[in-house]
């Protein structure tokens, strides 16, 4: 049906929600991208044919709903039944049978299947209950898990598109830019900029047209957050940019996303198609003057394509490079227009805080980052996955209470924020409140959110190195500080590794890395020294180790390990035929010994030994 | 008409040229290696990059690359500050260590005092310094043969496919303008080759001298409105022709007179 | 401005002033450029032509300029060759029907008449008043 006013669009929405009262019962899937890989496609199938198989087949888009990303993507595929909330984890299809029966018509409990709490080993059954989904508040994912993602209705059914109601009845497009601004949502990109500053500096231009531009070119490693939400939650993406429209007045918009999101693409589609087949898109939205399209525009993946100038330059159909910026997008962007671009988590906060008001969000988080957050929390934690949570709380907070500590009750080192422009921040600072200001204040940034956290065996020097790999492998190779400075800094770094550094390199290092934070063209040039000098600051005694004792004291550079057998050695004979380079030689029963010429450090022999006989240093 | 002033001297210059014009006018020399007044200005290079600043700027100083900088009313620019300086001879070692061979990258990093790399040479690195002045200047003609490809350290200058490219006329614009003389072509037997394509040069009709390629000389006649036997001449063929007609009318006169 | 380079081969006696004078004052760096004119055998006894540009109407050599380094100065009425803009393609060079744009190959660029900016120094040295720089009112009268 179409949707021609408000009137139609509250009848979908109750409709959707007597269809909610009516089967309270439910059986929801997760189907992020994380979970579909671990087989939760195959899942959907066998409860589709288990409901069947119990006659109730005419209600089963009423109880199986095929979820957005619930973040714990690690325990996938999840399955939870409503309304007891039973949390399933790694489902496989051989269980569906057993749940349908037991927990979904009666509400028994499947023990095996629950999440097991990391810290005592105790079984959980209800999601809220897990420490994990307990600590989080969520704002930006708050349909991911919940509804449908393909489904229109159901968004509807959760007060989808009453904020563009709302904008669109009542309040002038200057409102809207001051309740935007009044909340303080900053953008979530990594940038920080006032989104309603943003919105109001394009509107005041005078152009023949402005554009609105949806940045999902997430290209950091082990971010998925965006991704997520394009997929689990497209129609708050597209309210969220129809807001932005109509407030800059603009009359087409293009949500940029990287073609390694297939899912992503297909539901952001189906979105804008549902919308322009109901009318929400298109002309005259609503019945009220505001037409917007909306288009999705490719991007082959690039890093540097995530960088404002270079991603409009590739929607526009050329080489994805950035320009300098002495005249900004926001003035001069698409297309020469004035264009606003906001990230993904930006945009679909915005629904929201039109709905709640700015009060309301700003009352969350800190004074001057307000709101929450998404994070994609990796790395050797205990519980891994996509977390939002309230501006300002501690790294503490989220690494041990969300994230249940570190992995094997290791010692905590060091956790990288920001992604790969990003730094480390050390042990000393994890009850730093987390927001825009306090991470740039220690060398760090937001960025788009990714948190990397790692134990006492993870080597800084080589975290430095690998994320100088990544830039310079992801550097447009436009300027010669990024391409050719990063280059040399990767150069000195592999060098350290080796065990071939110098002293003067540290220096060097420094001098070259304000070098290029200096004279890079873009963004990404200009922060790409920062895993290096974060490091630098904080563990240059490992730096220092490396250097002059040539050791690295988390035993992970090849080059300056030994691998040794003590005398505790029992001659089991196992790491014999693990090592693939005959290095190690020795009898039945007695202690064995590596031939140190032919062992090439890669650690098969640690990992079968059940006698902790090898000693790494 | 604006005012900024420049190392101290005050000087006119239009609202929004390009700072590096005002330099340059001045006889400031600053060194450029992705600039050509042909093509729009990239900021790829980097070495033409001044500290800025401005006296509300309550002594903040900025630091941009000239050749993009729109020169506004009342700032104040200062071409060779000590870490304007620093910077360039930084980033001219980082190309002396990309391009070990090239001359001109030598020279030109020898005037900064950068003798030496102090980084890792790039081994077999060849003199391509990714300005981008070929593929720009390429672009500008409208022939848009040759781009770059690739990106980071491997970026590199190439047609399509690293095919002849079909929409190469063989103007050789790209080789003539490449600051480090990195692009190879081969000018033998009244014929050309360049980006593996090969053309054969126009004859004078006359003395056999060449000037252009036929596909040049076919692309200018269909697209730019001029007869093609304009081309089939050179230019000295050209002079005599034009000093043979205006002699024979100098001599009607002549004998006309007498 | 009204005034007009008029060349009478008449009175071209082939000395070669003109060459010298153009050569000298479009010295780059101290070192002569090529001439931008040339007198020329024009086949009958004692008859040179001074060949240079004439500055066309509709001038082949700006149509063939794609990068717009050839340009028409509206107070002389000269085309003027920028050599900052010039890539050197040579476009110029072959569409001259006059081959007055030529290629001097000791700087390695392309030169053209430019009329010194207003004030040709050619027909400043020439002795015979072969070549005149004169104001246009006086060349009607004459030639009408």
């Amino acid at each position: 049906m179409t949707i021609k006013n408000v009137k139609d669009l509250n009848k979908i929405r109750k409709t959707s929600l007597a269809t909610q009262k009516k089967h309270p019962k439910k059986v929801l899937v997760c189907c992020g991208t994380g979970c579909i890989a671990n087989g939760a496609l195959k899942i959907v199938d066998s409860v589709r044919d288990g409901l069947e198989k119990r006659n109730l087949k005419d209600v089963t888009v009423e109880i199986l709903k095929e979820t957005g990303c619930h973040g714990f993507c690690e325990l996938g595929p999840l399955v939870i039944i409503e309304p007891q909330e039973t949390f399933y984890t790694k489902v496989k299809p051989k269980h569906i049978e057993d749940i349908l029966d037991k927990s979904f018509l009666d509400n028994e409990v499947i023990e095996p299947l629950l999440f097991t709490n990391p810290v005592d080993g105790s079984k959980i059954t209800k999601y809220n209950d897990i420490s994990f989904f307990k600590h989080q508040q969520r704002i930006a994912l708050r349909n991911l898990g919940k509804i449908s993602a393909h489904d229109m209705n159901e968004y509807i059914g959760v007060d989808g598109y009453q904020a563009l109601a709302k904008v669109l009845f009542e309040m002038t497009p200057d409102e809207v830019i001051g309740e935007v601004t009044k909340s303080g949502l900053r953008g979530r990109g990594g940038g920080g900029f006032s989104a309603g500053r943003k919105w109001k500096i394009c509107k005041d231009i005078k152009a023949d047209k402005h554009y609105v531009i949806c940045n999902g070119d997430e290209g950091d490693p082990g971010a998925f957050m965006d991704r997520s939400i394009m997929e689990g939650d497209p129609h708050g993406v597209l309210e969220g940019m129809m807001i932005a429209a109509y407030a800059i007045g603009a009359k087409e918009g293009y949500i940029y996303v990287r073609d390694e999101y297939p899912l992503a693409v297909k539901h952001l589609e189906k979105a804008i198609l549902d919308c322009e087949r109901t009318g929400l898109l298109g002309e005259n939205i609503l019945g009220s003057d505001f037409s917007f399209t909306i288009k999705i525009a490719r991007g082959a993946g690039a890093f540097v394509c995530g960088e404002s100038s270079a991603l409009m330059k590739s929607v526009a159909g050329e080489v994805g490079e950035p320009r300098a910026k002495y005249v900004r997008s926001v003035v001069k962007g698409l297309y020469d227009e004035p264009t606003v671009l906001n990230n993904v988590e930006t945009l679909v906060n915005v629904p929201t805080i039109i709905r709640k008001g700015a009060d309301w969000y700003s009352s969350i988080g800190t004074k001057k980052s307000t709101g929450t957050q998404v994070f994609s929390l990796v790395g050797k934690v205990r519980n891994t996955g996509l977390i939002e949570v309230p501006m300002g709380i501690t790294l503490r907070e989220i690494i041990f209470d969300i994230g249940g500590g570190i992995l094997d009750d290791r010692p905590f080192k060091a956790v990288q924020t920001g992604g790969p422009s990003g730094g480390c921040i050390p042990e000393s600072m994890l009850d730093l409140p987390v927001d825009f200001d306090s991470l740039t204040e220690v060398g760090s940034m937001m960025g788009s959110g990714g948190l990397i956290v790692m134990d006492d065996k993870t080597c800084i020097v080589d975290i430095a190195k690998y994320f100088l790999e990544f830039l310079v492998e992801e550097s447009c190779g436009k300027c010669t500080p990024c391409c050719e400075g990063l280059y040399q800094l990767l150069k000195i770094v592999e060098r350290i590794c080796a065990g071939k550094g110098v002293e003067a390199d540290i220096e060097k290092m420094e001098r070259l890395s304000e070098n290029i934070m200096l004279g890079s063209l873009c963004g990404l040039g200009k922060s790409g020294p920062n895993p290096l000098m974060s490091t630098l600051k904080y563990f240059k005694d490992e730096y220092i180790a490396h250097i002059k004792d040539k050791k690295c004291p988390a035993g992970v550079c090849p080059e300056l390990i030994t691998y040794e057998i003590l005398d505790n050695c029992t001659g089991c004979m196992a790491c014999i035929p693990a090592c693939g380079y005959d290095a190690i030689e020795g009898k039945k029963k007695e202690v064995h010994v590596i031939t140190q010429d032919k062992c090439t450090k890669c650690g098969a022999c640690y990992a079968v030994c059940n006698f902790d006989s090898i000693l790494v240093s | 008409m604006i005012h900024i002033t420049i190392n101290g001297k005050v000087v006119q210059a239009k609202d929004g040229e390009m700072l590096l014009t005002v330099i340059r006018r001045e006889q400031i020399d600053i060194p450029t290696l992705c600039h050509h007044e042909a093509v729009e200005p990239s900021g790829a290079c980097r070495l033409c990059m001044v500290e800025i600043t401005k006296p509300s700027w309550d002594g903040w100083c900025d630091y941009v690359t000239s050749c993009l900088y729109p020169a506004e009313d009342g700032l104040i620019v200062n071409t060779h500050a000590p870490k304007v300086n620093e910077l360039r001879s930084s980033i001219l070692d980082m190309f002396l260590a990309r391009h070990p061979k090239s001359p001109e990258i030598r020279q030109l990093a020898a005037e900064y005092g950068v003798m030496k790399t102090q980084f890792e040479e790039v081994v077999d690195g060849d003199n391509c310094i990714l300005c981008g002045i070929c593929t720009r200047i390429c672009d500008t003609m409208g022939f848009k043969a040759i781009s770059m490809v690739g990106r980071g350290h491997g970026k590199e200058v190439a047609p399509p496919l690293n095919m002849a490219p079909a929409a190469c006329v063989g103007c050789l614009s790209c080789a003539k303008n490449c600051p480090t003389n990195y692009i190879e072509y081969n000018m033998k037997n009244g014929g050309l080759t360049i980006w593996k394509k090969d053309f054969e040069m126009i004859a004078c009709t006359e003395c056999g001298a060449t000037t252009i390629t036929k596909e040049f000389a076919e692309y200018l006649s269909v697209n730019r409105d001029i007869p093609f036997d304009y081309f089939e001449k050179c230019d000295a063929c050209h002079r005599k022709e034009l000093a043979g007609t205006m002699g024979r009318i100098a001599n009607w006169d002549r004998e006309a007179r007498s | 401005m009204n005034k007009r380079f008029i060349v009478k081969p008449e009175l071209c006696t082939g000395c070669r002033s003109c060459e010298l004078a153009c050569s000298f004052t479009h010295a780059i760096d101290g070192v002569r450029s090529l001439t931008r004119i040339n007198p020329i055998d024009g086949g009958f006894k004692d008859l040179w032509v001074p060949v240079t540009c004439l500055q066309c109407d509709d001038a082949a050599c700006i149509k063939s300029c794609l990068v717009n380094a050839l340009k028409r100065n509206p107070v002389t009425g000269a085309v003027e060759l920028n050599h900052e803009v010039c890539v050197n393609c040579m476009a110029c060079v072959a569409a001259c029907p006059f081959g007055c744009a030529i290629l001097d190959t000791q700087t390695n660029l392309i030169v053209k008449c430019d009329l010194c900016g207003g004030d040709p120094a050619c027909a400043h040295f020439c002795p015979t008043k072969a070549l005149v720089w004169e104001l246009i009112k006086k060349a009607v009268k004459k030639t009408g």
